[in-house]
């Protein structure tokens, strides 16, 4: 019993790392119905450039807004690259050409950093303490901590500025919004910022955990895309619990299946939702108009 | 005629006789190993256009589907002792069935769901190859011995033959079934899933049949590619394998059997482009040239947006730069492939062959093959004599709420046989809506629906079709990228028979009936008037012609009950008045109408009785001139006032909605 508790709780700390990157996808799902097929590579390139500046011997305090900075620079060049000119034509071109980033991202990753998994020293101790009778790493619980911090300060951004109004009024009404005079584009574009930013943090909570090397993408991805999709991409309080639900569950999985099956709940589990609910279980139901 | 089948038919033929006779001439083992594997990536990426290209969907499941059909070949040979026979129709069944286990549920997915749900299978796929170790012999592979073929071993080069007929057949099999019924309800379905549905053609069992077939054509892909290298291994099939295979489609162009055909050339040649440098310098230079001299000529005649004109440069610059930088080309593989789809997908997004086709449809004045004479009107539409009066359609409490709001609330109607209804009411009074429960699109709250007595299926535009109603729409749902004849001929009843089935499609037995549907659907145009137009893409019509091919198009379904949802909307004066005359033809015909419109000229014109919704309720019916004089009406569109001179409502609300 204490086994499959003890499985659960880490694999659910894991689970918000999911969570966090589906997050990401929501942000530029709500502003542009479109997301980055590639969000995994943003988060494996900016942990890796954020190992770069530790291994310059840059202080924490320095290092870590450096490693956000970069994930917003690059979500900024995939929306430029891949979103902007798709959107413009009402076509769906962004899967491909976010797909393509993606692998373009990832190989100059594999030659710049090499391919295999490096670890990421972290200043939060690694040691085990002792909650409820549960096993717990400080690193896991900054893991807790951290996506809560950012996910809290983003939907508080949405809320109370006005740029955020701004967000959300684009996210509700395009047109509309238009025509009150926002630029949709401009928000666009903060949308892929911030989701920038979201997978950065991702890579960053995660790596000291996993290591950091170019396969964490694939690995990371699917898992997000699981979530995103069960959850629908609309409710961000969804994504964390299925991301943490999915995450306790392949942690089980792979103890009593093995490790090379840990993935296979959450797309089993994928599939049978889009059987089932295909706008997702926190989805809103879509009504056709014509 | 003849210059048509010589210029199409002659090249295909001239290319698959030139692919023969190449292992006559040369003996070339590895030559002989590049082509047999372009024929089986050829199955593979014809197999992928049909969800890419004709489906409109990006699909990443189709190496999981090369996997399957390879490890079923492979296992059905080492566990079972099959022949390749039997083997590769196993691998074909398991295509079409796990194909269809998939689709079912993803194909109610649009867009990104739907790419998501196809990679999370091919991932599923490649774990459960790994991990079922007892079976596939997980991450060590599985070896096996190409059987012989009715107790021949193949050669090399007869094997080689052997794929090169099958890419052949494939090849003649997808010209059979775009050419049919499918072909159009695939572009159709596309363009308007709704008017799809509407019509009667069924959106989604198309997708998934499409789907299942392309999967079919990955597991016999599959099949060939586990003869050929008789070693299987479940890396092979991973996500890489995937976007590369999309990279042949989109780069050979998308919706062409020719595209698929130059883009399995480019997937196989791709190593060799990269293991030998000076090839790779040549096409990345002639492609940097070309993508510089197409972007300065698009911006000077700013012909395209500046990104689509800048970007291909960067992407191909970036490309020959990294050439004279990296010391080993095979490291950067995967970011080549990026350039290079990324500078293909900006700068030509119709592929290879999409742009040269354009090219030699210039050079060569294809005339298009001549239409059949039109059927006689009485074939297609035959002038059913009605005794009006009993009831057709009938309307019972019909409620329909969404959340608090109660868009129609308790409205009960009935509409005699041979009748044109009219159906008025202020902006947001619950007419659209009620049309769209009647006619499936909604599933009601409460209440029922009747057609001849019969109850009317529910929530399924599908089902309302097939029972027989047809409707227009207030936005036009036509089927922009097909031409007014074929806009008619995929919603075309009765003439279709063996073109339902899609084995007899593919053997190319459903030609003869593609004569009479051309000839059924040119009356058709001829009866709104629009016989000079058969050929004009719908996009390209004039407003006022697309209305009319609406109605059409909903007449082609011989439908006991024809809902026009504001037909006259936004025509002009000229138009509204033959609008008027098409309808008025279609009701001599014997066909009953509910009539939505804003117009009240319209409505006087052509209604027997009207009915008058507002707020979601009935709040009065009969004939235009009692109507426009019933104080509840009046006060409806005006608002409360004092009785008064009657007022025609149409000038209270002109705006559609």
């Amino acid at each position: 019993m204490s086994i499959i508790a003890q499985m659960a709780v880490s694999g659910a700390l894991m689970g918000l790392v999911y969570a966090l990157i589906a997050y990401g996808f929501q942000l530029t799902y709500a502003t542009s119905k479109s997301i980055n097929f590639g969000q995994g590579e943003l988060v494996m390139v900016s942990a890796f450039f954020t190992l770069t500046l530790i291994t310059l011997g840059l202080p924490y305090w320095l290092v870590v807004p450096g490693g956000l900075l970069f994930g917003a620079a690059l979500g900024l060049f995939v929306e430029r690259a891949g979103v902007r000119l798709a959107l413009e034509q009402k076509s769906e071109g962004w899967i491909l050409l976010t797909i393509i980033l993606g692998l373009f991202l990832f190989s100059v990753a594999e030659n710049v950093w090499g391919r295999d998994d490096r670890p990421f020293p972290t200043p939060i101790s690694h040691e085990p303490i002792r909650v409820l009778g549960v096993d717990v790493t400080p690193v896991e619980l900054s893991v807790a901590i951290g996506v809560f911090a950012i996910m809290g300060v983003i939907e508080v951004f949405k809320r109370q500025t006005l740029l955020g109004k701004a967000f959300e009024a684009v996210s509700a009404d395009r047109d509309a919004g238009e025509l009150m005079g926002i630029s949709a584009t401009h928000t666009v574009m903060l949308s892929y910022a911030l989701s920038g930013v979201v997978a950065a943090v991702a890579g960053i909570l995660v790596s000291p955990i996993t290591t950091v090397g170019p396969t964490m993408a694939s690995a990371l991805v699917l898992k997000a895309f699981s979530v995103a999709v069960v959850a629908g991409l609309e409710s961000g309080f969804g994504v964390v619990a299925v991301g943490m639900f999915l995450g306790a569950l392949e942690s089980i999985a792979s103890y009593y299946l093995g490790s090379g099956w840990r993935e296979v709940p959450g797309l089993l589990l994928l599939i049978l939702a889009l059987a089932v609910r295909p706008t997702g279980v926190f989805g809103k139901a879509i009504i056709r108009k014509v | 005629m003849w210059k048509r089948l010589l210029l199409i038919r002659g090249a295909e033929l001239l290319m698959f006789t030139v692919l023969a006779a190449v292992p006559l001439g040369v003996h070339n083992p590895y030559v002989l190993g590049l082509l047999t594997l372009l024929a089986i990536y050829g199955i593979l990426l014809i197999g992928l256009d049909v969800t890419v290209g004709y489906l409109g969907q990006v699909n990443l499941a189709q190496a999981a589907f090369l996997g399957l059909g390879a490890y079923t070949a492979g296992l059905c040979v080492t566990r079972l002792g099959w022949g390749m026979p039997l083997a590769t129709l196993a691998a074909i069944a398991v295509g079409t069935l796990l194909g269809g286990l998939l689709a079912l549920p993803a194909l109610r997915l649009e867009g990104p769901q739907f790419a998501l749900a196809t990679l999370s299978f091919t991932a599923l796929t490649v774990t459960a190859l790994n991990e079922l170790e007892w079976l596939t012999g997980g991450a060590q592979g599985l070896s096996l011995a190409r059987p012989p073929l009715l107790q021949h071993a193949l050669t090399a080069r007869e094997f080689y033959w052997l794929c090169m007929g099958l890419l052949a057949l494939t090849w003649v099999a997808m010209r059979n079934l775009l050419a049919s019924q499918w072909g159009r309800a695939f572009e159709a379905l596309r363009d308007s899933p709704i008017a799809t549905d509407a019509m009667g053609v069924g959106t989604y069992r198309h997708k998934v049949a499409g789907f299942a077939l392309g999967s079919a054509l990955g597991g016999l892909a599959g099949a060939l590619y586990a003869f050929n290298f008789q070693y299987l291994q479940p890396q092979t099939f991973v996500y890489e394998l995937t976007v590369i295979l999309l990279l042949g489609v989109v780069l050979g162009g998308r919706k062409s059997l020719w595209g698929a055909f130059v883009g399995a050339s480019l997937v196989a040649l791709l190593p060799n482009l990269l293991s030998n440098r000076t090839l790779f310098e040549i096409i990345s230079g002639l492609g940097f040239l070309l993508a510089l001299f197409a972007g300065i000529r698009g911006l000077v005649r700013r012909t395209i947006p500046p990104f689509q004109a800048i970007a291909p440069i960067l992407g191909t610059g970036v490309l020959v730069a990294g050439g004279l930088l990296v010391t080993n080309t095979e490291d950067w593989r995967k970011a080549i492939f990026a350039l290079m789809l990324f500078s293909v997908v900006v700068g030509l997004p119709e592929g290879l062959m999409g742009f040269a086709s354009k090219f030699l449809s210039r050079l060569f004045r294809i005339p298009d093959a001549p239409l059949p004479a039109p059927s006689p009107l009485e074939e297609v539409l035959p002038a059913i004599q009605v005794k009006s009066g009993s009831p057709l359609l009938e309307v019972r409490d019909l409620k329909r709420y969404f959340g608090g709001v109660k868009a129609i609330d308790g409205v009960s109607m009935t509409v005699p046989v041979g009748q044109i209804h009219g159906l008025i009411g202020p902006n947001g009074s619950g007419k659209s809506t009620l049309v769209n429960v009647v006619s499936g699109l909604y599933t009601p709250t409460a209440g029922e629906m009747s057609l001849r007595g019969q109850p009317l299926p529910v929530g399924s535009l599908f089902n309302t079709a097939r029972a027989g109603v047809a409707r227009t729409f207030q936005n036009l749902q036509l089927f922009t990228g097909l031409s007014a004849l074929e806009n008619i001929m995929v919603a075309l009843r009765d003439v279709y028979r063996r073109s339902r089935s899609l084995p007899l499609v593919l053997l190319g037995l459903g030609r003869v009936e593609e004569k009479r549907a051309q000839a059924d659907a040119l009356a058709l145009l001829e009866f709104v008037g629009l016989g000079q137009a058969a050929r004009t893409p719908a996009k390209d019509l004039t407003y006022g012609a697309q209305r009319f091919l609406e109605i059409a198009r909903a007449v082609a379904r011989r439908p006991d009950v024809l809902i026009l949802d504001e037909p006259a909307a936004g025509l002009s004066h000229p138009d509204m008045l033959r609008q008027m005359e098409i309808i008025r033809r279609v009701h001599q015909r014997g066909v009953t109408i509910v009539l939505i419109e804003h117009h009240m000229d319209v409505v006087s014109g052509l209604c027997d009785v009207v009915t008058v919704l507002d707020g979601g309720k009935l709040i009065a019916e009969g004939t235009p001139v009692e109507v426009k004089r019933h104080p509840k009406v009046i006060e409806a569109y005006l608002g409360e006032v004092e009785a008064g001179p009657a007022l025609d409502p149409a000038t209270a609300a002109p705006a559609p909605g």
